[in-house]
């Protein structure tokens, strides 16, 4: 009997001969598609009822008996067996009727069919993906590395994974990649040409080859007449002929580029072979649009295709954040298959190893979930229903700031403490009390959601520890920062999943003892803090700011004599400071608070760290020393302090910063990068004493970039501001720019609906935008100078604001008279509050 | 998001909405006081929120009393270190 080695690349239902078709990228170089007899089973119990209600119990076995009696009378083969199973939400196993059905490719049509017919039963089992069934049954998933033993027809006779998820060096798959890309954004202008790369992965001797395929679009992007899409198709047939990839890496492949092929391939009668099993239709998915934590997502249509991988850069979650490597990772931890996990939210791959660890330990995993949330009294609600402790921080400037980061905390909450859905509940013996909660955790057995992760969290942890370890020129590195950038995502959404209440095994009561051991952690985490004498900052979620008292700034360091304005002068910059009697005062009262005490370095802070470990029973780990940090207020009110808006230098010269302008999507990329560039200038300032200094090049550099905006000499690129519409164009009240843009794109045939994302450039005039995809380009001598002005000045305020204390008014009337050559009136500079005392 | 409760935050803000009228006919010095006072209460929105407590402005009604006891403590010791 022949025997195989190789990865795993696809398996799904065969249509035309039944049982799974397999795909396996053999150690031989070849690709094998293989056949595997599969049957699969689904579950029905009775109506859920209270178990110990007699006559619903009995009505329960009726029904499960007519559904017996009409499974027997239908011509799909299977077999019905009794038999009794664990529902995770009910304590005891329950009587359910087994289906086995032969085929796979039936089981989906039989189910809607028995679905209808029998609403009030209880299905489990039901909708499971292939792949996720298989993977339970022989431990394979994707990418895995497998022993294959075959009949002379290719049927599979046995197979066994010879690697595990979990391994953090797999043996890398010889994947062969063929990447196709317009020229350009076909939203913005009808690309001229298609740009293909084919590459193979751990080389396998093959080499890198370029082709250019020239398009003929009319100005609306529809296809013009003419042999060119014949001579296309022609071509791009061969070249998938002769390279054969695994993987179709396009962009816009999903929204535009497979569907114009298809297409043209059916028009011109010639067939283009996408999917490498020629059995298989392409499978189209249409767009959609959900809203899901306060924002309205648009998905746009997907095209999937058989024995091979089509991933869309610009239509797969989170591709810029990890790559190829973060989408394989994704979804070799999850089970999940590689087309799916490209596109679906990490959210769908943590419920798909949940699936997984369910179907193998032998519990029924819900079709609809029918459990609710159980009834508690007002006073246990306001105090369970909060989320993670986020403290205001004090504002200001701080020097040698500590933050420690609990290592993936949530889901490291989950694990310890054996949070899930079955494991919390009412009191009763052996159970832990949740602090501050009326729920109790039993730790007696392992719970499922804490199973699904440990070895997740595990690998993470492992990973990083490797990742410090590496020498910074290792190639591994970049595939392990993107391993871990996957694994954070899956993480981080394990979470949300648990208080989700369509999550197949999610109860909210395990979601709220999860934030309520976050919130008691980072207490502890404050008081040891606090009892080994250091300042606490600031407190978000999983992590801790803390200083040595003294280590903050005082309000008037700006003014410090010697400091700012003599640098300013030096510089030609016209200043004339007024002596203010209440500055000189607070100066004078600074001089105590600029001796602190020092954090002694990494090496430092390292008790605090341990004994935060054995307090809290969690791990933490420093995430750096800031050599300073800043702690921006609110924008509307600068008296009151915001959680999530400040940026700091780390000792190594690295930059944070969260909230401001430079992360923020809609920014146009020349605001954020001049933002980004005054902040590199202060980073170079060295110690906080030394920022003033830096002025002078922070204004030489603003004057500069409000000169290339006023003579017209940027990129349109550069001005683009990218929107997102809430809602339908018509149900706008007063139309925001966004939704002005969108209106042009419209009536110019190109509608946009809720989700999608709007670019255009602020224009001077009616209607003040002009849209970045609209056929004509915009005329750059009528751009909004002032708006941009003011946008650029709000931006670059944010950051001179705390360590310099220059608002937006002083910068502007600052660079305005510089402009004018008029020296200026600085006595009534304002300097940044603090409330710290 | 998902919440069954109003967060301290927006406790916190339907509370302030509720004093407009009285803030309105303040003059304008004692409304620049006022503010001042709910600023001050809003820093210690976390441990507002951690505390649930039943009736939110009640804690709001400390943690302003708390800033103002800070201030008195301050004032008491630039006194006490000025030189005679």
């Amino acid at each position: 009997m022949p025997e195989l080695t190789g990865w795993l690349l696809d398996l799904y239902a065969d249509p035309q001969q039944g049982g799974l078709a397999l795909w396996l990228l053999g150690d031989d170089g070849q690709r094998h598609r293989l056949q595997q007899a599969f049957p699969v089973k689904f579950f029905a119990a009775g109506p859920h009822q209270s178990p110990v209600d007699a006559e619903a119990a009995s009505t329960g076995l009726r029904r499960l008996r007519q559904l017996w009696l009409r499974l027997r009378r239908q011509p799909v083969p299977l077999k019905l067996s009794r038999d009794a199973r664990r529902d995770l939400f009910l304590p005891e196993p329950i009587p359910v009727l087994c289906v086995e059905v032969a085929q796979p490719s039936d089981q989906p049509e039989l189910f809607a069919q028995v679905s209808r017919e029998f609403p009030d039963l209880a299905f489990y089992d039901a909708d499971l993906p292939l792949p996720l069934r298989h993977a339970a049954a022989y431990g394979t998933f994707p990418l895995a590395y497998l022993r294959v033993t075959t009949d002379d027809e290719h049927n599979i006779q046995a197979i066994e994974a010879l690697d595990s998820p979990w391994e953090l060096d797999p043996p890398p798959a010889p994947l062969r990649i063929l990447s196709i890309e317009p020229e350009c954004d076909p939203r913005h202008a009808p690309p001229r040409f298609l740009r293909l790369h084919f590459q193979a992965m751990a080389s396998g001797g093959l080499r890198p080859q370029t082709y250019r395929l020239p398009l003929e679009l009319d100005a609306a992007g529809k296809p013009t007449g003419g042999s060119w899409a014949r001579r296309l198709l022609a071509n791009l047939a061969a070249i998938l002929r002769r390279h054969d990839p695994d993987v179709l890496l396009t962009g816009w492949g999903d929204t535009w580029l497979l569907p114009l092929l298809l297409d043209l391939s059916e028009a011109h009668h010639m067939p283009l072979p996408l999917n490498r099993d020629p059995t298989c239709e392409i499978t189209r998915k249409r767009e959609f649009t959900y809203f899901s934590y306060g924002q309205v997502i648009h998905r746009g249509q997907q095209v999937l295709l058989s024995g091979r991988w089509h991933i869309d850069l610009y239509n797969a979650m989170l591709y810029h954040d990890y790559g190829l490597e973060g989408v394989l990772e994704m979804s070799r931890v999850s089970g999940a298959p590689v087309q799916a996990s490209a596109r679906l939210s990490p959210g769908s791959g943590i419920s798909a190893m949940q699936i997984v660890t369910a179907l193998r330990g032998g519990v029924l995993v819900p079709w609809h979930k029918q459990q609710a949330e159980d009834l508690k009294s007002a006073l246990d609600l306001i105090h369970a229903d909060q989320g993670g402790m986020v403290y205001q921080p004090i504002p200001g400037l701080h020097r040698e700031v500590a933050e420690i980061d609990f290592i993936s905390m949530y889901p490291g909450i989950m694990t310890r403490f054996n949070i899930s859905p079955e494991t919390v509940g009412p009191e009763r013996p052996h159970a832990e009390r949740v602090p501050a909660l009326n729920l109790w955790i039993d730790r007696q057995e392992m719970g499922l959601v804490p199973r699904t992760l440990e070895p997740l969290l595990d690998k993470r942890i492992a990973l990083k520890r490797e990742l410090l370890e590496l020498p910074s020129w290792d190639p591994r590195r970049r595939q392990y920062k993107a391993r871990a950038s996957a694994h954070k995502w899956l993480l981080v959404t394990c979470f949300g999943y648990l208080g989700y209440k369509n999550a197949r095994f999610g109860r909210i009561e395990a979601h709220e003892s999860v934030t309520a051991y976050g919130r008691e952690a980072l207490l502890l985490a404050k008081e040891v803090a606090e009892e080994m004498g250091y300042e606490v900052l600031h407190m978000y979620v999983d992590g801790l700011w803390v200083c040595r008292p003294g280590g903050s700034s005082h309000p008037s360091l700006s003014l410090q004599p010697g400091g700012l304005w003599s640098e300013a002068q030096r510089a030609g910059i016209p200043t004339r400071l007024q002596a203010n009697p209440a500055n000189g005062a607070k100066t004078a009262e600074a001089g105590p608070h600029w001796t602190p005490q020092s954090l002694g370095g990494v090496s430092g802070v390292q008790p605090l760290l341990e004994e935060i470990s054995r307090r809290t029973n969690l791990p933490i780990s420093l995430e750096g020393i800031y050599r300073w940090v800043a702690f921006l207020p609110s924008r509307v009110d600068e008296r009151v302090p915001v959680p999530n808006r400040y940026f700091g230098v780390f000792q190594d010269g690295s930059l944070k910063m969260r909230g401001i302008e430079a992360r923020r999507r809609d920014t146009p990329p020349f605001i954020a990068e001049t933002q980004l560039a005054i902040l590199e200038l202060l980073a170079q300032a060295g110690e906080a004493e030394d920022l003033p200094g830096c002025l002078p090049q922070v204004l030489q550099l603003l004057r500069r970039r409000l000169q290339d905006l006023r003579l017209h000499r940027l990129p349109a690129e550069a001005l683009l501001v990218s929107q997102k519409l809430s809602r339908e164009l018509e149900k706008y009240r007063s139309p925001s720019p966004a939704a002005r843009a969108a209106a042009q794109l419209a009536r110019a045939g190109k509608p946009l609906g809720p989700g999608q994302l709007v670019r255009f450039i602020y224009m001077r005039g009616q209607p003040g935008v002009h849209a970045w995809d609209l056929p004509e380009p915009p005329n750059l001598q009528g751009v909004d100078v002032p708006r941009y002005r003011t946008l650029l000045l709000r931006a670059a305020s944010s950051i001179t604001h705390q360590p310099l204390g220059l608002s937006e008014a002083v910068l502007t009337q600052w660079l305005n008279a510089a402009a004018a050559g008029v020296p200026l009136q600085l006595a009534s500079i304002s300097t940044p509050r603090s409330s710290h005392c | 998001m998902g919440r069954t409760l109003p967060s301290a935050t927006q406790a916190f803000l339907q509370e302030q909405e509720a004093f407009t009228r009285f803030r309105r006919a303040l003059r304008r010095s004692d409304q620049v006081a006022l503010d001042d006072l709910f600023a001050s209460a809003r820093q210690h929105l976390a441990a507002a929120s951690y505390a649930s407590h039943a009736l939110p402005f009640e804690v709001f009604l400390l943690a302003m009393l708390l800033e103002e006891h800070k201030q008195v403590m301050l004032l008491r010791r630039l006194l006490e270190e000025a030189p005679h």
